[in-house]
């Protein structure tokens, strides 16, 4: 079993150790490099207690314990936490109403009255009319569908082949450690705006898919990062330690005694990275190349309004206070949650 | 030291290689590389054929990468869609954009330092609460909304610049776009300072400096603020790469002639050697960033230097 | 007396409670005196020599009574630049972990020479020149090469020297030294200590040493100060103490002193934890873990009584030394 390779020089602060990789994962911008931070603060945790349970059941239960006790901990913290609640609520709000837009509309996104173009708020219409007439309520109403859809999907793919691809090679380590970081590191170099732009623009589904498939192709490494780190900090603990003194099996160390301990950095990632893919969508549909008419998004809809921003602000406002609100949400969750989580802080 | 480099520079040929591949691939194998030469009608077959000979595009496309590549480390990138070399596009969209590039690093050093280093040594009291939570709200808007809503205020409202950036994207020009170019980072930058300084402020080195009967001026300038600036400054480094690449958002908004706008224009027209030219510039920018940050790294923290 | 502490309190408001560090410390040091501060972690030793310092993390920590009498003037009377001057230059500290106390970006030359550019005005190069000199009396080999180099590059005891150079630099009239060799291995402490201690001596220092370590104090001690939950519980002379404690906590922490003639025996140990400051016990604070215990142990606080019926080897006629214990029942553990 090849001895994991702890990181070198790590400064107190740091976002990144040097010898990570050869390339600092900053393409995703900012919002990208808070939840990396996020992450990598969790992997730091201090291990099990010491001299925990001799035998292989003992260690077993107590790793597992330990996870169990720390999210039990956090969620004794989340609710009393009021950005935590306020982030939650705005979230089950979006998802609500993405499902069942229509509970709070009356009117079809794509009918528009292009006699109305541009006007402002009148009775039914509370955030007036866009520049081809339509009613903008309704469409930041249907909006959100699209941004939760992309968000969630995109987030799901990211983790899951993150996570395990990461997670593997965190495991056992050697030549596919090796080519994975390599991997990631060609990733990192492409700015993922550019990226986003030189693949979709050739592309013309105008359905979904194609966003989320990008997102699913150019998110996995950071995910990937954050889950080889912690899946080696959780290796390197006592009680997994003993279990494999004890000869438990590479699969069930895996399951049972790593996976609940190294999970909670990916968590908190993905929760941020929602956030981000949400406004990355929005970003590539303003630019012309995320999704297209008549697939109503919050993006299309600011580039639409943005020739009108003199006569029509309104147009551009709403949306934007939307997509803005939504993205916060999520990262003042998964925020919220790294604090929970983080038992210095306690 | 010398073996860290050569190890660095080793490291960085297949990133290199793969990044610009990766792209390659993208635009000539998803896209139509010679649907843009014939102007917006479609070519006729006998045109398309010629054409895919004359650029070598019926060989196959590992083929078609080396011989770019080659073609590019002798420097011929190409020609753009209007006929001009590709060379001639980046001499004019380089300086616009290093120029926003320096103007937004600067905004993240003095602005992005400066707070962060206030609210790090201040934790906990309503000024450290309150940025803390602008960061929050700068990192969740996304660039084009912030862009779009500075030119709304400042441009169209207030009239205190002017919507749209002139050719010539003059440094004063460019201090909005610049603003809004570094935004997020700014954020971000003013989190990774507050959270190195408080850390360090707590460290028994400062712990030491206080006891020595050191001014508190020099306590924090010489060896609180030295220590928590290596991951900053490390931060910086590497997001002049990313800035760059991606200010294709800014530079829309405000319409700078800039490397987006090139970029945008190369892929609106299809305009492969445009387009894969100019990422593979950036990308190489963006390794050279991240090598000099490795280098500056070592060179700020003694422990590394002589590891 | 060079300093005098006289009924300290200092405690700490945290989100919990507040937690009562040092609960009315009176000790003092004359020059060339040694005092060895003795207790267990969280006795309040170490928070009473950062209030000395004034080095304390104010907040979350406050002093809310007493008096730090330094060469006749009250330091905590004084304002923080007056207060600053003091520092480093007539009295310095020691700390533990050399490796975390010393600056990893700056070389260990600049370190030293810091403290003559501040407190000396003396110029870069001047400053250099004496850091070397410091470095020779510490006797690290090779100063006037290594003076660049930084202090990941030294070993854990030539790191101490480094630190113990620091604190010698302006010959201060006071030395607090926090557990200086408690992170060092057992062949290096006792040169680090020879060290000090002969600096000591040379230069006519006060030292106040902060330790857990009984067998380092019996070597260098001129008196001992026993710290338990934030007061001092005994005061004396290093032999009387070792002859015939006068209180149970000073007896137990001796009886736990591995010793050669009793191997095979089972090692004492004090039953139970120290206490939590946030809720001390009433009455001594000792009392859950005392095997003397008494009901009025558990209701009335001791007062500081003196000690003055010591047992004393035949002949000598010196005066009794003075000598405290904070025990209801001194006597009786006295002639136990």
């Amino acid at each position: 079993m090849p001895e994991p390779t702890p990181p070198e020089h790590h400064l107190p602060g740091a976002g990144r150790t040097p010898e990570d990789g050869a390339i600092a994962d900053t393409g995703m911008g900012g919002a990208m490099d808070l939840a990396t931070a996020e992450g990598e603060t969790l992997e730091g945790k201090p291990g099990g207690p010491p001299g925990t349970g001799p035998s292989g059941r003992d260690a077993g239960g107590a790793s597992g314990e330990r996870a169990r006790s720390l999210w039990s901990d956090a969620w004794r913290d989340l609710r009393r936490n009021p950005v935590f609640i306020i982030a939650a609520l705005v979230i089950l709000f979006l998802v609500f109403i993405s499902l069942w837009p229509s509970s709070i509309t009356w009117m079809s996104p794509l009918k528009c009255q292009l006699s109305k173009a541009q006007e402002g708020s009148q009775p039914g219409h509370p955030f007036g009319f866009d520049g081809q007439g339509c009613d903008v309520y309704t469409r930041v109403v249907y909006g959100a569908r699209t941004s939760v859809t992309v968000g969630v999907l995109a987030t799901l793919g990211v983790a899951l082949f993150g996570s395990v691809l990461g997670g593997l090679a965190g495991f056992f380590g050697g030549a596919w450690d090796s080519l994975l970081s390599r991997i990631t590191d060609v990733f990192f170099a492409i700015p993922v705006v550019l990226g986003g732009l030189v693949l979709l623009s050739v592309v013309t589904s105008n359905t979904v898919w194609p966003v989320i498939g990008f997102m699913v192709l150019l998110g996995w490494p950071q995910i990937s990062r954050i889950a080889r780190g912690s899946v080696i900090t959780a290796k390197q603990n006592d009680y997994v330690q003993a279990a494999r003194s004890l000869g438990a099996s590479n699969s069930r160390l895996l399951l049972r005694h790593i996976t609940p301990n190294a999970v909670a950095p990916v968590i908190v990632v993905a929760t941020i990275a929602l956030g981000t893919y949400i406004a990355l969508e929005a970003t590539l549909s303003y630019l012309g190349v995320g999704l297209k008419p008549p697939t109503v998004s919050w993006g299309i809809d600011i580039s639409a309004a943005s020739p009108y921003i003199r006569n029509a602000p309104h147009a551009l406002l709403w949306p934007s206070g939307a997509l803005a609100v939504t993205v916060l949400a999520f990262i003042m969750l998964g925020d919220a949650v790294r604090d929970a989580l983080d038992p210095k802080l306690r | 030291m010398g073996r860290y480099v050569i190890r660095r520079l080793l490291q960085m040929i297949p990133v290199f290689i793969g990044a610009t591949l990766l792209i390659f691939l993208m635009v000539n194998v998803m896209g139509d590389p010679i649907a843009g030469l014939c102007g917006d009608r479609q070519c006729d077959p006998a045109t398309a054929a010629q054409l895919k000979k004359e650029f070598g595009l019926d060989k196959p496309v590992w083929q078609q990468y080396l011989t770019y590549m080659g073609n590019v480390f002798t420097g011929d990138f190409g020609t753009a869609f209007n006929g001009q070399p590709v060379t001639e596009l980046m001499a004019s969209a380089f300086p616009v954009t290093i120029r926003l590039t320096i103007v937004a690093i600067l905004f993240e050093i003095v602005i992005g330092i400066a707070l962060g280093v206030v609210t790090g040594l201040r934790r906990g009291r309503p000024v450290d609460t309150g940025v803390l939570l602008l960061t929050l709200v700068v990192i969740s808007v996304p660039t084009f909304v912030t862009g779009l809503l500075l030119q709304l205020l400042l441009g169209v409202q207030w009239g205190w610049i002017k919507p749209s950036v002139s050719t010539e994207a003059t440094f004063g020009e460019l201090i909005v776009p610049g603003l809004v170019l570094a935004s997020v980072s700014l954020a971000y930058v003013t989190r990774l300072t507050r959270t190195s300084i408080a850390e360090n402020k707590r460290s028994d080195y400062v712990r030491t400096a206080v006891a020595k009967g050191l001014p508190r001026r020099r306590v924090v300038t010489r060896h609180l603020l030295r220590n928590s600036l290596i991951p900053v400054v490390t931060f910086i480094g590497t997001d002049i790469g990313a800035l760059m690449g991606g200010a294709i958002v800014t530079e829309r908004i405000f319409n700078i002639h800039g490397v987006g706008f090139q970029l945008y224009q190369g892929i609106l027209r299809q305009n492969t050697q445009t387009v894969v030219g100019f990422v593979t510039v950036l990308v190489l920018v963006f390794l050279v960033a991240n090598l000099l940050v490795d280098l500056l790294y070592a060179v700020l923290d003694p422990r590394i230097r002589y590891a | 007396m060079l300093l005098e502490v006289r009924d300290l309190h200092v405690e700490f408001r945290t989100r919990d409670g507040i937690a009562r560090a040092v609960n009315g410390v009176s000790y003092g040091v004359d020059a060339g005196e040694t005092l060895a501060v003795l207790g267990e972690s969280g006795s309040g030793k170490s928070v009473t020599a950062q209030a000395i310092m004034g080095i304390l993390d104010m907040p979350p920590g406050r002093i809310t009574a007493g008096e730090i009498v330094f060469r006749g003037r009250d330091l905590l009377t004084l304002k923080e630049d007056e207060r600053r001057k003091v520092r480093g230059a007539e009295m310095a500290m020691i700390f533990q972990d050399a490796l975390s106390s010393l600056n990893p970006v700056l070389s260990v030359g600049d370190q030293l020479g810091e403290m003559f550019v501040v407190h000396r005005g003396l110029s870069r190069k001047d400053a250099r020149a004496r850091a070397v000199e410091l470095m020779d009396r510490v006797r690290i080999p090779a100063a006037r090469e290594r003076v660049r180099d930084y202090p990941h590059q030294f070993s854990g005891g030539m790191r101490q020297r480094i630190m113990i150079a620091m604190a010698m630099a302006l010959e201060p009239a006071l030395i607090i030294a926090d557990e200086p060799t408690t992170a060092l291995d057992v062949t290096v402490q006792a040169q680090v200590m020879d060290l000090l201690a002969e600096l000591q001596r040379e230069y006519h220092m006060g030292l106040i040493l902060i330790t857990h370590d009984l067998g380092v104090v019996a070597d260098v001690a001129d008196r001992i100060a026993v710290m338990y939950a934030g007061r001092i519980v005994e005061s004396a002379p290093v032999h009387d103490i070792y002859k015939a404690p006068a209180h149970p906590y000073t007896r137990g922490l001796l009886d736990s002193i591995p010793r050669l003639d009793q191997k095979g025996q089972e090692l004492y140990a004090i039953k139970g934890l120290p206490p939590n400051l946030m809720d001390i016990p009433p009455g001594c604070a000792f009392n859950p873990r005392c095997p003397m215990a008494q009901d009025v142990c558990r209701t009335d606080v001791p007062p500081l009584y003196e000690v003055t019926d010591v047992p004393r080897a035949a002949g000598t006629d010196e005066p009794p030394a003075d000598r405290t214990s904070a025990c209801h029942f001194w006597r009786e553990c006295l002639h136990d």
